[in-house]
């Protein structure tokens, strides 16, 4: 177990895991004191949100919005993506590349400015701030495809828009799926980010601030945990449903 | 000796050269590739160029196949056109009473079909789903497809494979599905880089006697080897070109071609036995 390379059985990983937990756990409950509030106040804290109907609203309001910006991020991303290899529009997906660079929170004032009203706003700021993280992962997928994936479309008799339909649109499916599962991530957490920007609607990050506004710590933890366990369990779908729409993939 | 007559052209490559900044790596490749007619048969071409690792037969395999332009120099294939009347080129066995008329012009990629050394396929695609692309690229073909496809894989004993993925197969079944799909394209030509390379003994002879059916599938096919299995590759040819340096000079060239037919080496199932291929192969040796 502590060496190198060595391989363990599964159950083994999770009874290691298991204790490791259970180890964290007792040392925080033992350590902690004053503003820090102990696992056992979280769980009850915890315990309590998950009987409200304020948490399952709030998470509504929030799922909404990630899946909005995700389907406008990935349908914004693959046409760049896609169009890149036309040498009139590499420049474009260049500059979006190079977007990554550029922080949100100087550009909130213009984004008022261009959007009619708060929900617009969450959602044109989450998908700014997603594209550009996109367009990288895929644009790399796109550079790293082996050039005898050309040429057999080549060998094969394909025109330019073949190969480009058959190599990166279907070809590449699967890898979209990927980069989609590893930037929910991305997009999860700028949530709570940009919900504090207009509380009106509620959301996930709008409870997470109020809390904070309190120093409700306990909650605020408690909350961050529900935000964890959420970001795994779309983790886990996504990757399952990727294994089912694309049994080729590894 | 059997009877045979060499006639029109069928590919020509004329002073090629290919150079990578100052270094020369093709200078003045020159040969040419006829039709095989013995009375009686379809009997399509069987072509080697050996040479030794490092020489440019790769470079030279990538020009053929029109995947890269040579620096100067052309090759002109001759290639298949249906007219809709009788043609000059009637003995075809693809479209029988069709009009098929010759006509030679630069090769281009997608007018030769081209097995890479790796066998390499989408992996995104089924075994079916490939060999259907393909397929749909030839105009022959044209609503018989799955037909087409039926027939080869029942012939290349791959009817049980057709609907896995690449990577679930061994790199014998790998390569049965890159000829069976360039063949479904329709090309004339078939080139093949290192086709025997990683081979096992037993499967080295099904591979060449695989081969040996394609080139009588059809009276214009011809198959182009590129490899350095000497031994395998001249018991299947009909006509060797070696590809080597000559003294002096920069770059590779073909520096000899041998006639195996004019040596009563070609189409015999036990030709290795014969002492004439031991010398043949001696003297390739030594011209390497």
């Amino acid at each position: 177990m502590f060496k190198p390379f060595e391989k363990i059985s599964r159950q083994s990983f999770f009874v290691m895991v298991l204790l490791q937990v259970v180890l964290t756990l007792t040392i925080w409950q033992f350590s902690a004191g004053g503003l820090i509030p102990t696992p056992a106040r979280i769980a009850a804290a915890l315990g309590h949100l998950l009987t409200t109907r304020l948490l399952a609203d709030n998470i509504l309001v929030s799922l909404l919005l990630t899946g909005q910006a995700m389907f406008w991020s990935i349908l914004i991303t693959l046409g760049f993506a896609y169009l890149s290899v036309i040498p009139f529009f590499s420049s474009i997906a260049q500059f979006i590349v190079k977007c990554r660079y550029l922080t949100l929170t100087g550009l909130i004032f213009i984004f008022t400015l261009l959007t009619r009203d708060g929900s617009q706003l969450k959602l044109s700021l989450l998908v700014s701030g997603i594209v550009p993280f996109f367009t990288t992962s895929f644009l790399a997928v796109i550079l790293n495809i082996p050039r005898q994936e050309f040429e057999l479309c080549q060998t094969l008799g394909y025109s330019r828009w073949q190969s480009l339909y058959e190599v990166i649109i279907v070809g590449k499916a699967d890898q979209v799926f990927e980069i989609l599962r590893q930037n929910f991530a991305i997009s999860w957490m700028m949530i709570t980010m940009v919900e504090g920007l207009s509380m009106s609607e509620g959301g996930i990050g709008t409870l997470l601030i109020k809390y904070n506004k309190y120093n409700d710590l306990a909650n605020v933890i408690a909350l961050q945990m529900v935000i964890f366990g959420i970001g795994l369990c779309f983790d886990y779908l996504l990757g399952t449903l990727r294994r089912w729409l694309f049994p080729y993939t590894r | 000796m059997t009877a045979y007559t060499k006639e029109e052209v069928l590919l020509q490559a004329r002073d090629l050269c290919l150079s990578y900044g100052d270094t020369c790596i093709l200078r003045n490749v020159n040969f040419t590739i006829r039709d095989i007619i013995r009375p009686g048969l379809q009997q399509g071409q069987v072509v080697s160029l050996i040479g030794r690792s490092g020489i440019g037969k790769t470079q030279l395999f990538r020009v053929l196949s029109g995947l890269q332009k040579p620096g100067s120099g052309s090759i002109g294939i001759r290639q298949r056109v249906e007219t809709g009347g009788p043609g000059v080129a009637e003995r075809s066995a693809v479209q029988p009473g069709a009009g098929v008329l010759c006509q030679e012009h630069p090769v281009r990629p997608g007018d030769m079909g081209v097995v890479f050394q790796n066998y390499y396929q989408f992996g995104w695609r089924t075994v079916q789903q490939s060999l259907l692309l393909a397929a749909r690229q030839n105009k022959a073909l044209a609503c018989t497809e799955k037909e087409a496809i039926g027939h080869y894989a029942a012939r290349f004993d791959l009817s049980g494979i057709l609907h896995q993925y690449p990577q679930q197969l061994s790199g014998g079944q790998q390569q049965r599905v890159s000829i069976i799909q360039q063949l479904l394209k329709g090309s004339d030509f078939l080139l093949l880089d290192e086709p025997f390379s990683g081979l096992d003994v037993c499967v080295l002879d099904k591979v060449a006697e695989l081969l040996v059916q394609v080139s009588l599938s059809d009276e214009f096919k011809t198959l182009i080897i590129v490899s350095h299995d000497i031994d395998t590759t001249v018991s299947i040819s009909d006509t060797v070109f070696i590809l080597g340096k000559e003294a002096g000079k920069p770059g590779s060239t073909i520096t000899r071609e041998i006639d195996l037919i004019g040596r009563g080496l070609a189409w015999q199932k036990d030709v290795r036995k014969e002492k004439a291929f031991s010398d043949t192969i001696e003297e390739i040796k030594t011209c390497l």
